[in-house]
């Protein structure tokens, strides 16, 4: 691990802002279901194959969309405030900009990419790592980091600070951005949102939200200060399996999706591997409805737990997959009542949660015509249960799991999935 | 009409302003006045006579053939060298802004959070944050692509590659509205105090324009803020000498270099407040391009008090005591700065200011010398000789001092306030970027006088008076085209950050 941290060098730091003032009283409210996922972190990163286009792309070039590009995504280069001392944080939408990282690689991506020894995690050498806190006035809410590959490559990781919205608002983002780059004439920049310029909302007076259990998809935790990190006292790590459609195929044949195949599949990996704390609750974890008005940034989540009465390993594969398939999804969590940010929760790890996101075009950012030839997605600040995000793959048929588990954890279940389905 | 110290009891009476505007009238005109009764009194005696009579009296006097001629031959000759001893014009036929892209803009909040990032002492941040919220400036300033970088990188690279930023883009600007050929340009002169590469800023204009081998070039280096005017003198002095010339002129201040990451107070000022700018004039003593030319240079006057050592060291380049440089401004600039314009409002004051003012001011000063010495200095009233003023904007405190000194209303100093929000301290080329709000909010009419005043480190005050040729309507292309119609602000005192 650390020999890969040693091969990207030459880190440097500047920050972009929008081109247009955004004004001096704008305010992007925080919702109840954004302050649920504070301590939530997005790190992705696309890998582009090296070619004439992208390695002629000079830092200026990667910059000048952004400007434009923050002048409809203003809230990203904000900082958080809070009403009052220990009151409800809010994004003042002061344009201190994003981060932006350059970086360069003392390897080839080939060699970055198909070296398999230790490799799990290498993609956090590319994308900063950074979280909000603990100068939580002072601590941007997004990085992004160019790192370029001896004879040429790039990737650009992209860390999103959850409070802002889920992975679909963030990938919309960044292909916006994509486009704005490539110059598409079809590109329709919306208009600002008027709205944003309201008096932050008054927390209503009412009985202290402690006494409300929460509900199960999410666990309270302790409130975490001035650094919006969940307390781990297990470190946790990351491995990306791909599963290819014959695999898939194998597994199911055609009666469940894949998505729910998958999530049953590790699932009862996961229940052989933990023989002393079985997993009985899973949360399911899709996309929500999508919004209604012009939001570009939200957070929304239709999640849904599921309990079982025995456990998961005796449960034959499709059943469990059928059960998960078969789950009401619930979007209630978008009104819990999180006024005065006295609590602070987990979504991702609460239980042993599945993400799909099968639906969110990674492969989507387009710089002049090129696309990634591989995205690494990833989550920090996940609880101990562990969390499966289900993502798109670079051949559209195949699938790729990244699980974010405690780092005990993932050689037993490499081992499990080699021997028992032949997938590495 | 503001109240004035020497005449105490009855100045706000509404009598006493017709009173002013009489004697103003009178004392302007007097020569009008004294002639118009004379010629009356010609034109009746004349009227009165006979023309037999005149032709009589004409014929008494005995002006023979060759008198006549000797007094046109003198007439003549006296004619001529008053005409040919006249100064050559110059006149300025345009000049254009460099206006920086929306990707070097700097946010206060961006800057705090770099400041806070590079500078470890919090106290030097905690005053960079009093200044910047007491500066006048607005969000909108901005500074090279090398300064935002953390901490900056300060290359020679980066250094060259911002004055062909914003030179080359000034000089683009202007060959488009002028319609000037490179070829076509006799005399080039560069002033950038603080960055002088070898070869010289002008030899870079020279080299990308393809300038002619015989271009009389000059790259003036180290004079300060007041150096646009510097330069304008230099080309004056030029065009007298050479006859159908045309001179460019470039002001700039190369802002990369010059970053101050020490922690003395006297040093961080520069930080928060120079800007990235530039402009780019062309002055011409051609008589064809009198008639398509903008303004024409009435006076030129430059002051220099460096012979004051208290002045000399007032703005210094030096090295704290940790080895970094930095500008170090004392605590007295202020004062300094009020007894440069002194100085230089009495030298340009007899050249400007109507004959009312003058006689009022010499009054008080025989009356103050040998009557009473308690009585006020009188400041002569310069908005009679003036329609606009441009400022240099320095900095808030400048501005302020000399409304103050001046005794100049809100509108006269809202170019240079409007200026000093928009694009902040762009040093020598702040007077164009004011000339230019006036110019793009309609104001400036045929005829009208425009004063620019500038300071800078020696201590110099430098001024120069144009006189308006032509009325200039808006839409004025420029930097101030897209946002001309937001201005002017209202700016608060102290700007919460």
């Amino acid at each position: 691990m650390s020999s890969d941290q040693a091969a990207v060098t030459g880190h440097r730091f500047s920050s972009v802002v929008p081109g247009d003032v955004t004004g001096s009283a704008v305010v992007h409210e925080l919702g109840g279901m954004d302050l649920i996922m504070k301590l939530h972190y997005l790190r992705a990163v696309y890998y582009f194959a090296p070619s004439e286009v992208v390695d002629g792309l000079a830092i200026t070039d990667l910059k000048k969309p952004m400007f434009p590009w923050l002048n409809v995504y203003y809230p990203l280069a904000g900082r958080i405030r809070r009403a009052a001392e220990g009151g409800r944080p809010f994004i003042k939408c002061n344009d201190s900009g994003l981060r932006i990282v350059e970086a360069s690689c003392s390897r080839t991506m080939d060699e970055w990419l198909h070296v398999e020894e230790g490799g799990e995690s290498r993609w956090r050498s590319l994308v900063p790592d950074k979280v909000l806190g603990p100068e939580l006035y002072f601590s941007p809410l997004v990085y992004i980091q160019f790192t370029r590959f001896k004879h040429g490559g790039m990737a650009i990781g992209y860390s999103w600070a959850h409070v802002l919205g889920d992975p679909e608002s963030a990938t919309n983002s960044i292909n916006l951005w994509g486009e704005l780059l490539s110059g598409n004439p079809q590109t329709v920049i919306a208009q600002k949102n008027e709205e944003n310029t309201e008096e932050p909302v008054i927390a209503p007076q009412g009985p202290a939200p402690a006494l409300v259990p929460a509900p199960a998809p999410i666990k309270q935790v302790e409130i975490a200060e001035d650094v919006w990190l969940p307390p781990t006292h297990r470190k946790m790590a990351t491995h990306c399996f791909r599963i290819t459609e014959t695999e898939l195929q194998k597994l199911h044949g055609e009666q469940v999706p894949p998505f729910e195949t998958i999530s049953a599949l590790f699932w009862r990996c996961l229940a052989r591997i933990r023989s002393r704390r079985e997993p009985e609750l899973a949360t399911i974890c899709r996309s929500g409805t999508p919004a209604k008005n012009n939001e570009i940034l939200h957070n929304k989540f239709r999640t849904s737990t599921i309990k079982l009465d025995s456990s998961a390993a005796s449960v034959e594969l499709l059943g469990l997959a059928t059960k998960i398939l078969k789950q009401d999804m619930d979007e209630a969590l978008v009104d819990r009542d999180n006024s005065t940010g006295e609590q602070d929760f987990l979504l991702y790890g609460a239980n042993l949660t599945f993400v799909d996101m099968g639906g969110i075009d990674l492969y989507g950012l387009e710089l002049k015509g090129q696309r990634p030839v591989r995205v690494d997605y990833s989550v920090d600040g996940v609880g101990e249960e562990g969390a499966i995000l289900v993502l798109q793959a670079p051949q559209r048929t195949d699938l790729s799991v990244m699980v974010i588990l405690p780092e005990d954890e993932i050689p037993s279940l490499c081992r499990v999935l080699s021997s028992d389905f032949g997938i590495a | 009409m503001s109240s004035r110290a020497p005449l105490p009891q009855f100045s706000s009476s509404v009598k006493l302003k017709y009173v002013k505007l009489g004697y103003q009238y009178l004392v302007n005109n007097l020569l009008t006045f004294l002639l118009v009764p004379v010629m009356f009194a010609v034109t009746l005696e004349v009227v009165r006579r006979e023309p037999e009579e005149l032709l009589a009296l004409w014929q008494a006097l005995h002006f023979d053939l060759i008198q006549i001629l000797c007094s046109l031959f003198v007439i003549v000759f006296a004619g001529t060298v008053y005409f040919m001893s006249r100064p050559r014009p110059v006149y300025l036929v345009d000049y254009a802004c460099f206006k920086p892209p929306a990707s070097c803009r700097v946010p206060f909040s961006t800057f705090m959070e770099h400041t806070r990032l590079i500078n470890s002492d919090e106290k030097s941040v905690q005053f960079q944050m009093r200044i910047l919220e007491r500066s006048g400036l607005g969000e909108e300033t901005c500074l090279p692509p090398a300064n935002h970088y953390i901490p900056p990188r300060p290359t020679m690279e980066a250094s060259r590659a911002e004055a062909q930023l914003v030179i080359f883009s000034a000089i683009d600007d202007l060959l488009r509205k002028t319609g000037l050929k490179p070829k076509d340009i006799d005399i080039l002169v560069v002033n950038c105090s603080l960055f002088s590469p070898t070869p010289s800023l002008s030899a870079m204009i020279i080299n990308k324009y393809k300038l002619r081998s015989n271009v009389r070039s000059f790259n003036l280096s180290g004079m300060g803020c007041s150096a646009g005017l510097i330069s304008v003198d230099l080309a004056r002095d030029l065009l007298q000498a050479h006859a159908s010339s045309n001179a460019l002129v470039i002001s700039t201040e190369i802002i990369t270099p010059n970053f101050y990451s020490g922690h003395q107070r006297s040093m961080l000022l520069p930080n928060c407040l120079f800007r990235m700018g530039a402009a780019a004039i062309l002055l011409s003593n051609r008589r064809r391009d009198a008639r398509r030319a903008k303004y024409r240079l009435v006076h030129v006057v430059r002051t220099h008090k460096g012979a004051d050592d208290r002045a000399y060291r007032c703005v210094y380049e030096e090295e704290d005591g940790e080895g970094h440089s930095g500008i170090s401004l004392s605590k007295d600039l202020m004062a300094i700065a009020g007894d440069a314009l002194k100085a230089n409002i009495t030298t340009i004051g007899p050249l400007v200011l109507p004959m009312s003012e003058q006689v009022l001011f010499f009054l008080t000063l025989v009356g103050r010398k040998v009557l009473n010495t308690k009585w006020k200095p009188y400041i002569p009233d310069f908005k009679q000789a003036f329609e606009h003023f441009c400022i240099h904007a320095g900095g808030r405190a400048v501005i302020d001092e000399l409304q103050k000194n001046l005794e100049l209303s809100e509108e006269h100093v809202e170019a240079s306030r409007m200026t000093l929000h928009r694009f902040g301290n762009t040093s020598s080329s702040s007077l164009w970027y004011e000339l230019n709000y006036i110019e793009s909010k309609g104001r400036m009419r045929r005829g009208d006088r425009v004063w620019q005043i500038g300071f800078g480190s020696g201590f110099k005050c430098n001024s120069a008076v144009w006189k308006c040729l032509r009325t200039v309507n808006p839409p004025v292309d420029g930097p101030w085209a897209d946002c001309i119609h937001r201005y002017p602000v209202n700016i608060p005192e102290i700007v919460k950050l």
